[in-house]
């Protein structure tokens, strides 16, 4: 070797020295290997862990729109004012300097003054009393920072003209906790302070706009049930990565479309990372996977529907607890779907006011429920329409007529008639809504032949909206009418009390299909999901509608009888349900007035009811209203029904119109 | 005569091969101390000249002239004189620890404050020792049998030791030591005495550690708190309260202060394993712009940290490369050197060299305990460039008058 050569003959003291360089080089090299080729992947690691911080971005949710495109559900942007703490730091250090001074300053005055008492010089031990610690530097520190940070905002107060609350303890867990984060000074800033902030040209160090997208219901209330509501939850869904640092406000949908599309609506969130320093503050950015907008839910409502049903609700009394459904009949597409009390979803997001939150949770009222398919109830009289119908098929004749005492005997209990005493026949008792006459005849036609028709219109189960807000409702089957089954049993389930309960969605599915011709359809709220505006190409995932859920097996003359007599019950004069008539529409419905009992069968309450279907020529409409604790049927329910009948009307002129006929699903 | 010698006849008379490894170290010391300085705004927007990666252009450049300056004169004119400077530089040694001559900084007195330039003793007192320590052992070998000779040379090595271990700076108190014994060596002292000292010297370097590390508090040698700690951190044995019923807080205390204390250790380490092979590209490493890599040692003491981040495997190689070039051109200066003296300065010169090298990379990468032992040529500081590319000025020096005309 090279080196070697001048030496190896006489040299071997300064050659052992060679040696032991050698040697160490050596080691410095094995070292080196170890640390940068064979280890490196841990330490790459480490350098992640310790200066990347992940913060997930929520994806912009999808809207949701009615059948037409209007959209009752949208995202705005929100401006929050931020202050961009890295790049106050130059103020935090400047701020902090004197500060450091004075007190060093200050130490130092003690120490003299320490000095001169004790008359000797001090000792390395009694100096170290007078150093300026670790901790109070960091208070000294802490002060400089809030100094600045409260500077700046009284600034951004006199520049917005109002007063901007900031908070010291709140101010120091930001810094402490995410410091990454910029700090919000103030949230949702309105249009007036946005233009007051940006007419000054020149931007304060470190203060910014942040615009945040926001969940907005241009409506509010309308359709409140039907839409749900969203809570704030930024936690990763299925398939996420799972772990971030950080995440920005995010919402999920806690009932209706917002929930049960909620997969669909929020997209996919993104991921950035934040390369920090040492000390925590921010340093650059990288955004690894941006965010997916979410899709668009489009619905089966009909906007100007469901307004005027709940235009008709609303007009029932300010507190009125009711429920209005409008189905189309042949379709199953729920038009409109209104419950009463209703609720602003906008205040989950934006906050309650005042008295908000104990109107939401008064147990009488319960605006959370949606009564047009989370509640029971009975049905009163409109469950006539499926006794008759059984009476029908059993081989009731329709001229054949009772004599009505004004009350009947089933066993020894009587049950009075609301009808006056007389002769009925189907089309009279139908219209003046006669129990002894349904009694007669359903028990005549047995109660299996209820329940057969019961269980065609699946009563007593849930029709599979994807809101989250649906019962069941009760419906006795064929082994429950088998034991423990009186007579009166069967009289109750013949004027729609006792051992059922209904939602008025159930009623109006049941409408329909004595409308359509007997099929029972799913009813259907979504019609489609539409890929998000940003991959406009992407296929849309459509519901079909007209889905027949099961046949009433009936015949024809029977619902011919049956339409006849729902059709006298609003034509007639004396029709219990005369208040819904609209001139230009012919409408068969059905008033019911059921009796709420409390558990020791004491009557408390009614619930009234109007089942009915439209134009009687060629139905199209189910229109069913409930309202709690009305009157009767044909006072409470029918008026209402006659306010949507011709919301329906208007909505029928204006669709023939040319001009609007492009509005129409496409 | 002598100058014109040099001027014709350069080309053959320098050790080219130590002098480009020498310019390749320049070289990448400005590049890295640059990258390790220009990365906080407040470094961005200070003035060019003063600016640490000029300053240290300044540096070499003043180094340079004066390790040519060195080799002006021949080695033996030095040596002559080299009592009077070794003994200069006790004074100053001496000096730097009264207070109000010497200046704190980081808790040591080490500097003597010129206003324009921080003069620190110990380096320049490292070449005054090597000089001396040659010119002593200078004498022929038999001389060197007797105990009071050798006894002599010791105690040569020890003054310098313990005034620079006073400062406190057990960093470049300790390289002296292998350099004193590297000459001790060459120059042929008996091998049983120096396998004696060097037994003693490892049993009382074993007591010593075990004393400072595990003996109760009242019996330890009196040492600096932090070069306690930093022993502790090296040998990664968590900090014991001095009262064994300590509160947890103070237990929880000392833990996180062994965190602190390790930080350094643990982010060189960082920077070093996560640079991999081939590193992340010249001023792209992230340890140091963030400031994981503190910035007060980024460039002077974990220079190194910087080069292997950024470099990576690859760089750290050149570094080892270029480092060996000079250590083992300079042994073939040492072999052909005219005289004992020669020989023994150079030999002197590479251990000191060697030692700091060694050292300062073991650091990084965790093989050494943390001490304030600068990397010869790339690490930023004056005296510290003036003193090393004056050693390469001295090592030429003897290859210069390796033959007598």
């Amino acid at each position: 070797m090279l080196v070697f050569d001048p030496l190896r003959k006489d040299d071997p003291r300064l050659r052992f020295l060679a040696l032991v360089m050698l040697a160490g080089l050596g080691i410095l090299l094995a070292g080196l290997w170890w640390v940068q080729i064979v280890s490196a992947r841990d330490y790459q690691a480490k350098i992640e862990t310790q200066s990347f911080r992940t913060v997930r971005i929520p994806a912009v949710r999808g809207q949701i729109r009615d059948r037409n495109g209007m959209v009752l559900a949208e995202n705005r942007p929100t401006y929050n004012l931020c202050l961009y703490l890295e790049e106050l730091r130059g103020a935090f250090d400047r701020a902090c300097t004197p500060k450091l001074t004075a007190a060093r300053a200050e130490l130092k005055h003690r120490a003299e003054a320490r000095r001169a008492q004790l008359g000797r010089r001090l000792n390395r031990q009694e100096r170290r009393e007078f150093y300026l610690g670790a901790a109070q530097k960091n208070a000294l520190r802490r002060d400089a920072r809030w100094e600045v940070v409260s500077n700046v905002v009284a600034g951004l107060s006199q520049r917005l003209q109002k007063p901007l609350p900031l908070s010291r303890p709140v101010f120091e867990r930001h810094y402490d906790t995410r410091l990454v984060l910029p700090f919000p000074v103030l949230a949702n800033l309105d249009p007036l302070d946005v233009a007051r902030f940006e007419e000054q040209a020149l931007d304060p160090v470190g203060v910014d706009l942040e615009i945040q997208s926001t969940r907005f219901y241009p409506f509010q209330t309308t359709a409140a049930h039907v839409l749900g509501y969203l809570r704030r939850d930024d936690s990763s869904v299925e398939g996420e990565e799972a772990f971030f640092s950080y995440r920005l406000p995010d919402f999920r949908g806690l009932v209706g479309t917002e929930f049960g599309f909620d997969r669909e609506l929020r997209g996919v969130a993104g991921a950035k990372s934040v390369l920090v320093n040492s000390i925590g503050y921010r340093h650059t950015e990288n955004v690894w996977s941006p965010a997916e907008p979410g899709r668009n839910v489009v619905l089966t409502l009909d906007l100007a529907l469901q307004q005027a049903a709940e235009r008709a609700l609303a007009s029932a009394g300010a507190g009125a607890r009711g429920a209005a459904v409008v189905l189309e009949v042949h379709s199953g597409d729920i038009l409109a779907m209104a419950s009463s009390p209703t609720l602003n979803p906008n205040h989950s997001i934006q906050g309650f006011p005042p008295g908000e939150w104990d109107r939401r949770m008064n147990p009488k009222l319960r605006p959370l429920i949606n009564r047009a398919t989370q509640e029971n109830y009975a049905p009163g009289s409109i469950f006539k329409m499926l006794v008759g119908l059984a009476a029908l098929e059993a081989g009731l004749d329709p001229h054949e007529t009772i004599q009505n005492p004004g009350y009947i005997y089933i066993g020894r209990r009587q049950i009075r008639d609301t009808a006056p005493p007389g002769a009925y026949d189907f089309r009279r008792a139908m219209k003046l809504s006669s129990n002894t006459y349904f009694i007669t005849n359903g028990l005549r036609a047995g109660v299996e032949n209820l329940i057969r028709l019961g269980q065609r219109l699946h009563l007593g189960e849930r029709a599979g909206l994807p809101t989250r807000q649906e019962t069941a409702g009760i419906f006795p089957d064929y082994h429950r009418v088998s034991a423990n089954w009186t007579a009166g049993d069967t009289a109750n389930l013949c004027i729609g009390q006792g051992a059922l309960a209904v939602t008025p969605l159930q009623m109006a599915v049941m409408t329909a299909a004595l409308a359509n011709g007997g099929n029972v359809l799913w009813p259907r709220l979504v019609d489609r999901i539409e890929p998000a505006d940003s991959a406009p190409e992407a296929p849309a995932r459509i519901f079909p509608s007209g889905q027949v859920r099961d046949r009433l097996g009936v015949r024809p003359q029977s619902l011919a009888v049956m339409r006849e007599a729902l059709l006298a019950d609003v034509e007639d004069p004396d029709g219990t349900g005369r208040r819904a008539a609209v001139e230009g529409l012919r409408i068969c419905g059905k008033t019911g007035t059921a009796q709420v009992t409390d558990e020791r069968n004491r009557l408390v309450d009614h619930t009234t009811w109007f089942a009915s279907f439209a134009p009687y020529e060629k139905p199209k409409y189910a229109v069913v209203v409930m309202v709690e604790s009305g009157g009767s049927g044909g006072g409470a329910c029918a008026p209402l029904a006659k306010l949507i009948y011709t919301a329906i009307l208007d909505r029928e002129r204006q669709a023939k119109a040319p001009a609007l006929a492009g509005m129409g699903r496409p | 005569m002598m100058q014109m010698s040099l001027l014709s006849e350069s080309q053959s008379r320098l050790e080219k091969w130590q002098l480009a490894a020498v310019a390749g170290l320049v070289l990448l010391g400005a590049l890295f101390v640059y990258s390790a300085t220009m990365s906080g705004e407040a470094a961005l927007t200070m003035a060019w000249y003063d600016q640490s990666w000029f300053r240290q252009l300044v540096w070499y450049g003043l180094g340079a002239v004066a390790g040519a300056a060195l080799c002006l004169v021949d080695y033996r004119g030095l040596a002559r004189w080299s009592m009077v400077g070794y003994w200069l530089m006790m004074l100053l040694l001496a000096a730097v620890l009264i207070p109000g001559v010497g200046s704190m900084r980081f808790g040591a007195r080490r500097w003597i404050d010129l206003g324009f330039f921080q003069f620190q003793p110990s380096e320049f007192a490292k070449l005054a020792f090597l000089l001396a320590q040659a010119h002593f052992l200078s004498r022929p070998a038999d001389e060197l049998r007797q105990p009071r000779i050798f006894w002599q040379s010791l105690g040569l090595t020890a003054l310098p030791f313990l005034l620079i271990l006073r400062q406190p700076d057990l960093g470049s108190a300790l390289v002296l030591v292998p350099a004193g014994f590297a000459m001790l060596y060459a120059a042929g002292a008996p091998r049983r005495l120096l396998l004696r000292m060097f037994a003693a010297g490892g049993v009382l370097a074993v007591l010593f550690l075990a004393d400072v590390l595990f003996a109760p508090p009242s019996w330890q040698f009196r040492l600096e708190d932090y070069q306690t700690r930093r022993l502790k951190v090296f040998f990664d044995i968590p900090y014991t309260p001095a009262s064994p019923n300590a509160t947890k807080a103070e237990r929880e205390r000392l833990r996180r202060q062994q965190l602190d204390d390790s930080y350094n250790v643990r982010q060189a380490l960082i920077s070093v394993g996560s640079g991999g092979l081939t590193g992340k590209g010249w001023r792209q490493g992230t340890q140091n712009a963030l400031g994981y890599l503190p910035r007060a040692v980024a460039h002077n003491d974990f220079i190194f940290s910087v080069i292997a981040e950024e470099e990576g495997f690859l760089g750290s190689v050149v570094v080892l490369a270029l480092y060996g070039t000079v250590l083992f051109t300079g042994i073939r200066i040492a072999g052909q050197a005219r005289d004992r003296l020669g020989r023994l300065l150079a030999a002197g010169v590479l251990a000191l060299l060697f030692s700091q090298i060694f050292i300062n990379l073991g650091m990084n990468i965790r093989l050494m305990p943390v001490t304030g032992v600068p990397l010869p040529l790339l690490s930023y500081g004056g005296s510290s460039v003036l003193v090393s590319l004056m050693a390469i000025g001295l090592l030429q020096n003897i290859y210069f008058h390796r033959k007598s005309y």
